[in-house]
């Protein structure tokens, strides 16, 4: 756009180029860059899709199904168990990591002697890799050797199986998921706090507004905009989320920690069903643009927009 | 759309359908006419990690020296074993793979099916090769529709490995060849102690192909078939006889540690948590590092059946319709897997002898003084009377057994209803 703009607003022309040779410049300045998306974005993305129409294990020849992998997807019980962790992942992770890195930002948005220290302890669980927070956790969580029972000991709480229990594994992977990702949300709201007018504030209390009253009806409001970018960003992180379950229970135990992206996995790579795997993955991602469009839509309405 | 639209649209299709595509051809033989004096390269992927890559390097540079026509390119294939399965599909869409692979028994069906398997079936049955000499239940691993596709790299067997001191405290007798399993059973409770956190025995419950074969013995000395045809069988009488075996030591007894990963129970089992384990030769080589004090004995049995099952691996041939490099890929195989040669691969890296004459040699008798209980694995070879199937699908069908037995040994599922279950879900994968 900026190119053709400026084409058109230059007043005389020294000399007019031929057509095909100003095509040309425009293809050598976006060629390099198409090239790398289409050979490894689109490329892909349209080979999986035919994948996704055969059934094939990626070494004997590809047998055409048309949508039946797709219809199979639809009675496949291990597919709707899998969507329904993910699911309680995302509605347990998202809105905790979203509060916990307000109330986290708050506490670190303070005058106090040792702020930076704190801040970077806060911040370096989301350095370090979600492989190593896997393998951490899951010594932390040991039910026979682990920190975690030790602490229930002393203070007469019953022993628990923790990643080992099917009911309770999923939850133990938001905890550990939580300790990793609370940073990542509170480095932005510790920088949009520190955006807020100060004269908002000071308006605001000479009005007569308490403290609460302030968070209420200034600070939260000021906040909406990153929150929107922080819950779209913390779903795809949620459903997305691949490295922790593999460090930890990879999949297991039962299956009850096995999510869609798991299943993925373990349906292309684990079993060699490519062409299934494949179209459970295009599955996903429509579900996942269609949830990303319905919060941009949902926050232009409400009049803040970060997309 | 325009018409270059049109056709690049085609012309992608066309590849497409050309990378899915596998390539069959029927009839010839991949070596015939070939010429061993010819110069040639071939590429060998080894699967080994650091260690056994080492000495596979210099096997490759001793047989350069004796036969300097050949040049073998030796590399892992994979960062780890289990990669190589991917790294060959690529190599396959790609059209760059090896000549010689390392390959699990359990993907002999899906290599099979490729296409670019070449056919040994007639090179094998030359007496100087001497199949005859390789255990029955790895021979059949290398064969996948009927045609032999590689020849076997490593053999093993399960057998019955038990921490002597742990029966010596409990005051009982060490396991024997003649055991049943409710000897088994009955051990595994008196050597469980929740105070210590000792457990009788051990199983895998992560559902993946080290739940399911630890079963397959169980299911064949009961009588059952894993397969009938292509239809699964394990959901049989016996094959709920064999799981409700397992299912009263995990669940009635609790004298079963479960393992959520297949990483922990050996690790147990090294630290002397565990009394028995079902396990392979492979054990005795991180026992050896532990320094525990054990035993070996075969596995109980039903009837006084013990037979056990085997996990043989595969040097796996493809063709890349080059007589030469077929023809040289199979003289290096014959050569590696000779008793003379295998003797300084298999035995000098703790693995079980490849071929029965090996076990007069000195090496063998090194082996032995090494890894105690080396001898027992070697005679165990002859129970194992029968292989996994090599059949496309049965990666797929493991997996479905293996959540089963996870089901039933955690409390969660009848042993009836959940091999029903996972029959049922195997049946598409096998039929095409």
């Amino acid at each position: 756009m900026a190119a053709l703009t400026f084409a058109v607003a230059r007043p005389v022309p020294a000399r007019p180029r031929p057509k095909a040779r100003r095509h040309l410049t425009g293809w050598a300045f976006v060629g390099p860059a198409t090239l790398i998306v289409v050979g490894l974005s689109l490329f892909p993305a349209v080979w999986a899709f035919f994948i996704s129409r055969a059934k094939w294990n990626g070494i004997t020849a590809g047998v055409p199904v048309g949508w039946g992998n797709y219809q199979q997807l639809a009675q496949d019980p291990d597919m709707l168990a899998a969507a329904r962790h993910t699911l309680l992942l995302t509605v347990f992770f998202v809105p905790l990591s979203i509060g916990l890195g307000i109330v986290v930002a708050i506490a670190l948005n303070q005058r106090i002697r040792l702020i930076g220290f704190y801040r970077t302890c806060i911040f370096v669980p989301y350095v370090a890799s979600a492989a190593a927070t896997g393998i951490l956790a899951s010594f932390v969580f040991n039910p026979q050797f682990g920190a975690a029972n030790d602490v229930l000991r002393h203070l007469g709480i019953p022993q628990q199986q923790f990643l080992e229990s099917p009911s309770q594994a999923l939850y133990v992977i938001v905890l550990i998921a939580l300790w990793g990702e609370v940073g990542f949300t509170t480095v932005i709201y510790l920088a949009a706090l520190q955006d807020i007018p100060k004269e908002l504030v000071e308006a605001a209390t000479m009005d007569g507004a308490g403290r609460w009253r302030v968070f209420r009806h200034v600070t939260l409001p000021e906040l909406r905009p990153v929150t929107v970018f922080a819950a779209v960003w913390q779903t795809i992180t949620a459903v997305q989320l691949f490295d922790l379950i593999y460090t930890t229970t990879r999949g297991g135990p039962l299956n009850s920690t096995q999510t869609v992206v798991y299943y993925i996995y373990e349906l292309a790579f684990q079993t060699q069903r490519l062409g299934y795997g494949a179209a459970a993955a295009y599955l996903l991602f429509v579900v996942t643009l269609l949830l990303t469009l319905v919060i941009v839509w949902y926050s232009r309405r409400r009049g803040s927009e970060v997309f | 759309m325009r018409p270059g639209l049109i056709t690049g649209g085609a012309a992608a299709l066309l590849l497409l359908t050309a990378c899915m595509g596998g390539t069959t051809e029927p009839g010839k033989d991949a070596a015939a006419g070939y010429d061993p004096k010819a110069t040639v390269e071939i590429t060998w992927w080894t699967g080994q990690s650091e260690e056994a890559e080492k000495v596979a390097e210099t096997l490759a540079a001793e047989y350069h020296t004796a036969h300097p026509n050949v040049t073998v390119k030796t590399s892992s294939g994979a960062p780890t074993t289990d990669d190589l399965l991917t790294k060959l599909s690529a190599g396959f869409t790609g059209g760059n793979y090896p000549d010689v692979s390392y390959a699990y028994g359990s993907w002999a069906g899906e290599l099979g099916g490729s296409g670019k398997t070449q056919d040994l079936t007639t090179f094998v049955q030359d007496p100087s090769f001497g199949w005859p000499e390789i255990p029955e239940a790895a021979r059949q691993t290398a064969t996948a529709g009927g045609k032999v596709i590689g020849v076997p790299a490593l053999v093993d067997n399960l057998a019955l490995i038990y921490n002597k001191p742990l029966f010596d405290k409990a005051g009982l007798a060490y396991p024997t060849d003649e055991w049943s399993w409710e000897d088994f059973r009955a051990a595994a409770r008196k050597l469980t102690d929740p105070g210590t956190n000792t457990y009788g025995t051990a199983y895998s419950v992560s559902g993946s192909e080290d739940t399911t074969w630890h079963l397959w013995p169980l299911l064949w000395q009961n009588g059952g078939k894993i397969l009938d045809g292509n239809k699964p069988a394990f959901n049989s009488e016996a094959g709920v006889t064999a799981l409700e075996t397992l299912r009263r030591m995990a669940v009635d007894d609790k004298s079963m540690y479960l393992d959520q990963t297949d990483e922990r129970y050996w690790r147990l089992f090294n630290s002397g948590r565990i009394g028995m384990m079902l396990s392979g030769p492979w054990s005795l080589i991180e026992l050896k590092e532990a320094k525990r004090s054990y035993g070996v004995a075969v596995l109980p049995g039903v009837g006084g059946d013990h037979q056990t099952v085997s996990g043989p691996d595969l040097w796996v041939l493809f063709d890349h319709e080059d007589v030469n490099r077929a023809g040289a890929a199979r003289d290096f195989i014959k050569w590696l897997t000779s008793s003379q040669i295998d003797a300084k691969w298999n035995l000098a890296l703790g693995n079980l002898p490849l071929r029965t004459a090996e076990s007069t040699t000195p090496e063998f008798a090194t082996y032995v003084k090494e890894y105690p209980g080396g001898d027992k694995f070697f005679a165990n070879l002859a129970n194992a009377k029968q292989a996994r199937p090599t059949v496309p699908g049965y990666e797929e069908m493991s997996r479905n057994v293996g959540d089963a037995i996870a089901a039933v040994l955690q409390g969660k599922s009848s042993s009836k209803e959940a091999l029903d279950a996972a029959a049922e879900k195997s049946k598409n994968a096998l039929v095409n």
